[in-house]
């Protein structure tokens, strides 16, 4: 029996809750209500009770459409507090009007305890549906207060940004005392958009909005209401965040773009400029050593140690082949500064020193004559590799040759001529044909000749002082017309070879005593003139047909004055004391000379140049004669 | 150098990952953060104590947290709970459960002002008196959702947490007043109201809406105990600002 009619209570209440299903959502009471009353005019009903802070709440009512009971007065509100079964309904405690509101102060209000509302008219018309509720259900915070923002950071690309913000909780609510708990909801959407976007949810008073974009507009507002409650409170104030776009980054971008580019162009530029200059840095920065060189002599030979080659070319076996003339020692310097033995002597400029250092050197002649040649060669170079000049030892040769015989003008201007170009001299433009020269006649009268009256065994030669060796002048014509050839020849520079074929002279020593001739090897030895000046008025006979080329080493540079013409065969007659004057030549072609009975007149005598002698009072040949004598 | 960074970077992200789960594991198997605190650890004079002393601070700011943990689940579980077996018609029931709780004659203070002026030692007794009197209602509550055909799994876990944290916050709260108010240990009275009547089966609707009004009264029993317990904490802090 119960059980039907609890079943049938529960078929009742389905079917009545089923037609309320039908009706519109809204609150339970007003969705009953009208439901009810769908057609009929709306009564006067509470509409809301809000609280704020969850101590005091306040209700509003309409009057619907009973416009009649609109005006103040005409409806009242009654409560019922359920705090025990005896409670009672009472009026609402504070009236707004103007609002259609009932205020509950604090003294009215209790939570957790649930309350109903009621609208009466005057006429203690009592409407349907109580309004119940409990007052921490109902509260909605006031928005929060002081919202702003701070900018955290911008992406790298410069685009986006992120934002914190920040904000105060509601005045009216009690958080600090935790009498409420609240929630905060940050919602924020472009300018001029419809949409929000809204963040989550959490209790704290700040929150980081991620993902901004520069120069976009954006709206951001706040709500907020109480933890694990439904419903919420107002939003708050909008506040707009825009960030411009920031132009110092952007223009210090490309700055350090150029500065880049400008130390990379430059760089490649001084590479460039090194890799260009890289010889004239390279001599700059560092220098080359000077190697050891010697006018005339092929480095490799020093190289590799072949001493006899070497001794052979040092000895004057190539006549020019060693020029071992400066370039200041055709200035106007004495004969016998040059002649030096040791290398730290510069200047040695007394006779009798020189005198003494040809004749020691003349005979403790047993050294190498490379060391002669390195002493006696006061070589101004600086080291550099092969400055020296190959044809200056022809320029030498020839200025040395000019020099030494005295004078016909022309070759003083040859040897002038000379002199000149001896700083950058071409080989094609020596004119030097003639180089008897008047030059410096002072040296000339000099210990320039002696006269070897005797050669040692060992090597040495024996000069007899007060002697003159004198070159005659058909040898030295000889001399200047091979060195003219020679210098004719010369295509190339540094062809010492070729000065060695063309240019070979050998010093002829004629004993006065009549010891002989001197012999090639003799003639190697000699190294110096001699330093006797003796005003002799002896010549020295010569075979002047006898040109032969022959590589012959010079014993030392100093020696190519006074290499003759010589052929092996050449006999010389007997060595006389003196020096004696060609006086004349005779239908041989021989030289007749103004000699002393016991002397035989040679096989061999130039005929030419004894005309060419009675003419000039020194008895020089001049190359014209010179080229009259013939074997 | 490198490695060391590599090891050191590599213990970070363990640790945060485990503090990680560690919250997690407070949120979802609250049992486990109850079981850090021995509340039942007793304390002998003259001898040495074996278990790990709190602060009191800390320790109310735990129950505060447990407080509001089992507030927010029991909301969820009352909001489910209309959803599933209330119809909208009668939700705004909940609204007027007041007298239908079964707390309504505890002496409480219902309102700021009268909670301004009772002491501390009045709140905390409030509280626990709270916490004791939803203990048993909540089981029978429990054995009443599992005979429903359609309730969800994650109702009834819900419900089952709310239960046992329920227990531990009374735990808390006994040793906070033994801390506190230097009370001896408060039995709990469990009284037997009488209100469950287990042998009576009621009716799936009456079941229903009872336990509709269990739910709803607990809900609001929990913000009650959780507000209360934040006054007290304020008080502590700062006395003369407070409520």
């Amino acid at each position: 029996m119960a059980v039907s009619l609890s079943s049938s209570n529960l078929l009742l209440l389905l079917l009545i809750s089923s037609l309320d299903w039908l009706s519109t959502p809204g609150s339970a009471f007003l969705m009953v209500r009208d439901h009810v009353t769908s057609l009929a005019p709306l009564e006067p009903h509470i509409t809301e009770c809000v609280s704020r802070d969850q101590e005091t709440f306040r209700c509003w009512w309409s009057p619907g459409s009973f416009h009649n009971l609109s005006s103040p007065g005409s409806l009242r509100v009654f409560y019922l507090k359920k705090e025990s079964p005896a409670s009672e309904w009472k009026e609402c405690p504070e009236y707004v009007h103007s609002n259609r509101e009932c205020f509950f102060d604090v003294n009215h209000t209790s939570i957790w305890v649930p309350y109903c509302m009621q609208l009466r008219s005057h006429n203690s018309t009592f409407y349907n549906g109580d309004y119940c509720f409990t007052v921490e259900n109902i509260v909605r915070p006031d928005p929060p207060v002081s919202l702003n923002w701070t900018m955290l950071n911008i992406s790298p690309s410069g685009l986006s940004y992120d934002v914190m913000v920040n904000w105060e909780p509601p005045p009216s609510a009690d958080v600090r005392a935790g009498w409420m708990r609240i929630e905060y909801e940050i919602q924020y959407r472009e300018r001029n958009t419809t949409t929000w976007e809204a963040l989550e949810m959490q209790p704290h008073t700040q929150q980081t909005i991620f993902g901004l974009h520069i120069g976009k507009e954006y709206e951001v507002h706040i709500r907020c209401r109480m933890q694990a409650f439904t419903k919420f409170g107002e939003f708050s104030d909008s506040i707009f965040i825009q960030v411009t776009e920031i132009p110092s980054k952007e223009s210090a971008f490309p700055l350090t773009l150029v500065l880049v580019f400008g130390i990379v162009g430059i760089l490649i530029l001084i590479m460039l400029i090194v890799v260009s200059q890289q010889h004239r840095l390279m001599m700059i920065v560092l220098p080359p050593v000077p190697a050891p060189k010697i006018k005339g002599i092929d480095p490799e030979l020093l190289k590799k140690g072949k001493l006899d080659e070497l001794n052979f070319i040092l000895s004057g076996g190539v006549m020019g082949g060693l020029p071992t003339y400066a370039q200041d020692f055709y200035q106007d310097e004495p004969w016998v500064e040059f002649i030096e033995v040791d290398a730290e002597e510069e200047d040695a400029g007394e006779k009798e020193d020189n005198q003494g250092s040809d004749t020691q050197r003349l005979l403790g002649l047993s050294q190498p004559a490379s060391h002669h040649l390195t002493i006696s060669f006061p070589d101004d170079d600086s080291g550099r590799a092969s400055c020296y000049d190959p044809d200056m030892p022809d320029q030498d040769t020839l200025m040395l040759m000019a020099t030494l015989l005295p004078g016909q003008p022309e070759v003083e201007e040859a040897s002038l001529d000379v002199v000149k170009r001896a700083p950058a001299p071409e080989k094609s433009e020596r004119p030097l044909v003639q180089t008897q020269t008047g030059g410096p006649q002072t040296w000339v009268n000099t210990d320039f000749y002696a006269q070897v009256s005797n050669v040692m065994p060992s090597g040495g030669v024996v000069l007899s002082p007060g002697q003159q060796l004198r070159i005659q002048e058909n040898t030295s014509g000889i001399e200047e017309e091979t060195v003219k050839k020679g210098k004719e020849h010369k295509g190339s520079e540094g062809t010492e070879e070729n000065k060695q074929k063309e240019l070979q002279f050998q010093l002829l020593v004629v004993d006065p005593e009549g010891s002989g001739y001197t012999t090639e090897s003799n003639a190697r030895q000699i190294s110096t003139p001699p330093s006797s000046p003796m005003p002799g008025d002896g010549y020295q006979i010569i075979h002047p047909q006898h040109v032969e080329t022959k590589p012959v080493a010079t014993a030392e540079d100093n020696q190519s004055p006074y290499i003759l013409p010589d052929s092996p065969q050449s006999q010389l007659f007997a060595p006389v004391a003196d020096y004696t004057v060609v006086q004349e030549v005779d239908s041989q072609h021989s030289l007749l000379l103004n000699l002393p009975p016991r002397q035989s007149p040679p096989p061999c005598l130039p005929q030419h140049p004894l005309k060419a002698l009675s003419s000039m009072p020194v008895g020089y040949i001049t190359p014209d004669l010179l080229g009259n004598l013939s074997p | 150098m490198d490695v060391f960074l590599c090891i050191s970077v590599f213990l970070v992200v363990c640790l945060v990952s485990v503090v990680q789960q560690g919250v997690w594991a407070l949120l979802l198997w609250p049992s486990l953060f109850s079981s850090c605190l021995p509340l039942d650890c007793k304390e002998e004079q003259g001898s040495l104590s074996r278990c790990p002393s709190i602060s009191q601070e800390k320790l109310l700011d735990r129950i505060i947290q447990h407080a509001e943990l089992i507030y927010r689940v029991s909301e969820e579980s009352c909001s489910l709970f209309e959803q599933m077996f209330i119809p909208f018609p009668l939700q705004f029931q909940r609204n007027q459960v007041g007298y239908a709780c079964i707390t309504k004659a505890l002496p409480i203070p219902s309102s700021k002002s009268e909670i301004q002026q009772i002491s501390d030692k009045w709140l905390l007794h409030s509280v626990l008196m709270l916490v004791q009197s939803w203990i048993e209602p909540l089981v029978y509550l429990q054995t009443s959702l599992d005979r429903y055909d359609a309730a969800p799994d994650m109702l009834l876990n819900k419900t089952k947490w709310v239960s046992e944290k329920l227990i531990s916050l009374e735990q808390g709260v006994v040793v906070l007043i033994k801390k506190m108010l230097d009370e001896g240990m408060l039995t709990s009275n469990h009284s037997d109201q009488g209100l469950f009547q287990y042998d009576v089966q009621p009716e799936m609707l009456e079941s229903v809406m009872r336990d509709y009004t269990l739910l709803s009264c607990f809900k609001k029993d929990a913000h009650k105990m959780e507000t209360f317990l934040k006054l007290l904490k304020c008080r502590q802090t700062d006395k003369y600002n407070c409520v």
